[in-house]
């Protein structure tokens, strides 16, 4: 369990790095719905 | 009790003194023949495959012509076939055979035979549909789309691959369920868990692609039948087109979890977790083809409309990977006394091919994934259907995720399974052949996606349009895509030389099958995970709520029909 308990306090990195990925996904999907929305 | 690990076997001792080998260290001998045989075909695809796939970005290009009246189509046909199904399931095969020999030990005479049927009965197939290719009777691309007719054979070879991939699957599955057997009430070994799962997730897929052949292409190419219900075919086939893209991707996803973390010093994260991805992959792989049909008529908005949520479901999965990657690396990371946020990044391996193809695999399936969202968003698709966009799009996810982490296991499996060693010029020239590849993908891969947004089609030779300005736009894309097609092809014949080097001229020795262990504070694998019957339920129920109500009412409407067309 105290092994656990490190490791968490230990995944910063990986938190904001999983993060990152959802919100570079957010931003490809919004700049293409506005190429859509502009189109159609 | 305990476990130790003698030259290549994994004993385990009780208290009583009684011994028990749970994993071999190694590769059977024999059945590291059965997988070498798979990973040869494979290889050789890939050379005949990204040749043909050169010969297209010239063409495309406008400044080459294809000599002796070979077709563009011809080409375009070989190159799908032979590196989107040949090159991968046979690859796929061959390391899963490895992967299950390795972890849950060697397969039985019977279940080996059994590997070997398979395996003959899938080239024979391959063949037989190659010949007709190369004959100019099946220009019809891996899609095989009607009403565009093959010469029957080709549907025949096409469909002994998938019986014989079955059958593969098959021996591969009964060496898991003897495991299960002989180990009751343990948690099964990780790799060999995932391999069935693949293997499940294949043999429900391929049964769509298996009712189109059967009951509608062969009788109709035989000229048993007339006409032909195209929405059905097509519908039959992203039944199964879109779990293709998961069998590629789920080996892939294998290396990631089990043996990259070895390879960097680590721990997987937790087994849980990817056993938990896994059984969504599974779910999520398959009641959602008609993401690919969104822009077709006959399928009701409504029911367009469920498969495109459930696509979205896969984010989960594909998140929690990503986690725990990212996991298994900071971990590893911090224990080699990484200090901030992303200090970690730096104490990995980056000089060993075995991790960084996987890696640059990794990384391209970020901008792979966020497209992919993008192609199965319901009415944004129409901004890129059809375009050239999505074939950047699979250019990255299957053509960089998938085949750079297959590379990267490649140059250490093939030594392994030849009893050789990867040198540290081999590791080297691996290295630099995955830059290369890198390098020429992003070229390709990037003009591909935004030519796409400017309107250029995708499945099509190079054309002027009749001086259209539009088309006028793209012809700079496509010089582009025909400079980074050259970098990629150059890139093949590196990896050929390593993986002949590999197979015969490497000094002898012991390369390692590197397994990771699980993480010592991760939670105990709830057997939930593991019971094939719940998970398989709910797969099947997915898939009938999603697909029993569009397939009435296509059969119920169908027009005429149409008959065959052959326009090469």
């Amino acid at each position: 369990m105290a092994n656990h308990k490190k490791s968490d306090e230990n995944l910063k990195g990986t938190l904001y790095a999983t993060f990152g990925l959802g919100i570079f996904i957010i931003i490809v999907w919004a700049l293409c719905f506005n190429l859509f929305i502009d189109r159609f | 009790m305990t476990a130790v690990i003698t030259k290549d076997k994994k004993v385990t001792h009780n208290n009583k003194g009684n011994s028990k080998v749970i994993s071999s260290t190694k590769v059977d001998r024999k059945d590291a023949k059965l997988a070498l045989a798979h990973i040869m075909v494979a290889f050789i695809a890939l050379f005949v495959g990204g040749l043909c796939g050169l010969l297209q970005v010239l063409v495309r290009s406008g400044q080459f012509k294809l000599p002796f009246g070979i077709g563009y189509y011809q080409v375009l046909t070989v190159h799908g076939v032979l590196l989107g199904l040949i090159l991968t399931t046979y690859f796929i095969l061959g390391f899963q055979t490895a992967a299950v020999s390795r972890t849950a030990g060697a397969l039985s005479n019977k279940q080996r035979k059994t590997g070997w049927v398979g395996f003959w009965i899938m080239t024979i197939g391959m063949l037989a549909a190659a010949t007709m290719v190369l004959l100019n009777e099946a220009s019809v691309l891996y899609t095989f789309y009607a009403p565009l007719q093959a010469h029957w054979i080709y549907y025949l070879g096409l469909t002994l691959v998938v019986v014989g991939s079955w059958i593969v699957g098959l021996a591969q599955s009964l060496r898991y369920i003897q495991w299960r057997k002989e180990n009751k009430g343990q948690t099964s070994p990780l790799l060999s868990f995932m391999v069935v799962v693949n293997n499940l997730m294949w043999f429900v897929a391929t049964l769509g692609v298996a009712a189109e052949v059967l009951f509608q292409l062969l009788p109709w190419s035989l000229g048993f039948i007339e006409r032909i219900d195209v929405l059905l075919t097509r519908t039959l086939f992203w039944y199964f087109g879109h779990a293709l893209v998961y069998f590629w991707l789920l080996p892939a996803y294998m290396v990631w979890y089990a043996i990259v973390p070895k390879i960097v010093g680590g721990k997987i994260f937790s087994d849980a977790l990817a056993r938990l991805s896994f059984m969504l992959f599974l779910l999520f792989s398959i009641p959602v083809g008609v993401h690919h049909q969104l822009t077709e008529p006959g399928i009701d908005g409504f029911w367009k409309f469920v498969q495109v949520v459930l696509t979205f479901f896969v984010v989960i999965p594909s998140l929690l990977t990503a986690f725990s990657m990212f996991a298994t690396f900071e971990l590893r990371g911090r224990e080699l006394g990484a200090k901030g946020v992303f200090g970690w990044f730096k104490n990995l391996p980056w000089n060993d091919v075995r991790f960084l193809l996987p890696f640059i695999g990794m990384v391209a399936f970020i901008p792979g994934g966020a497209g992919g969202l993008v192609n199965a968003s319901y009415q944004m698709n129409q901004l890129i259907h059809n375009t050239i966009w999505v074939t950047g799009h699979f250019h990255l996810t299957v053509a960089t995720t998938v085949v750079l982490t297959f590379f990267g296991t490649a140059y250490w499996l093939i030594p392994h399974l030849t009893g050789r060693k990867l040198t540290k010029k081999m590791n080297n020239l691996g290295i630099v052949s995955g830059i290369l590849w890198s390098v020429g993908m992003v070229i390709m891969s990037g003009a591909m996606h935004i030519a796409g947004l400017f309107g250029a089609p995708r499945r099509s030779e190079y054309s002027t349009y009749g001086g259209s300005e539009q088309a006028t736009e793209w012809i700079s894309y496509q010089v582009a895509q025909a400079v980074g097609g050259t970098i990629l092809f150059i890139a093949i014949l590196f990896i050929i030389g390593i993986v002949v080097n590999l197979l015969w001229f490497a000094p002898k020795g012991e390369e390692e099958f590197p397994i990771a262990e699980v993480a010592e504070g991760a939670e105990k694998t709830p057997a939930l995970l593991e019971n094939f019957k719940v998970w398989g339920v709910i797969l099947v129920a997915l898939i009938l709520i999603a697909y029993t109500i569009p397939l009435i009412d296509i059969v119920q409407n169908s027009p005429l029909g149409s008959k065959g067309y052959k326009f090469w």
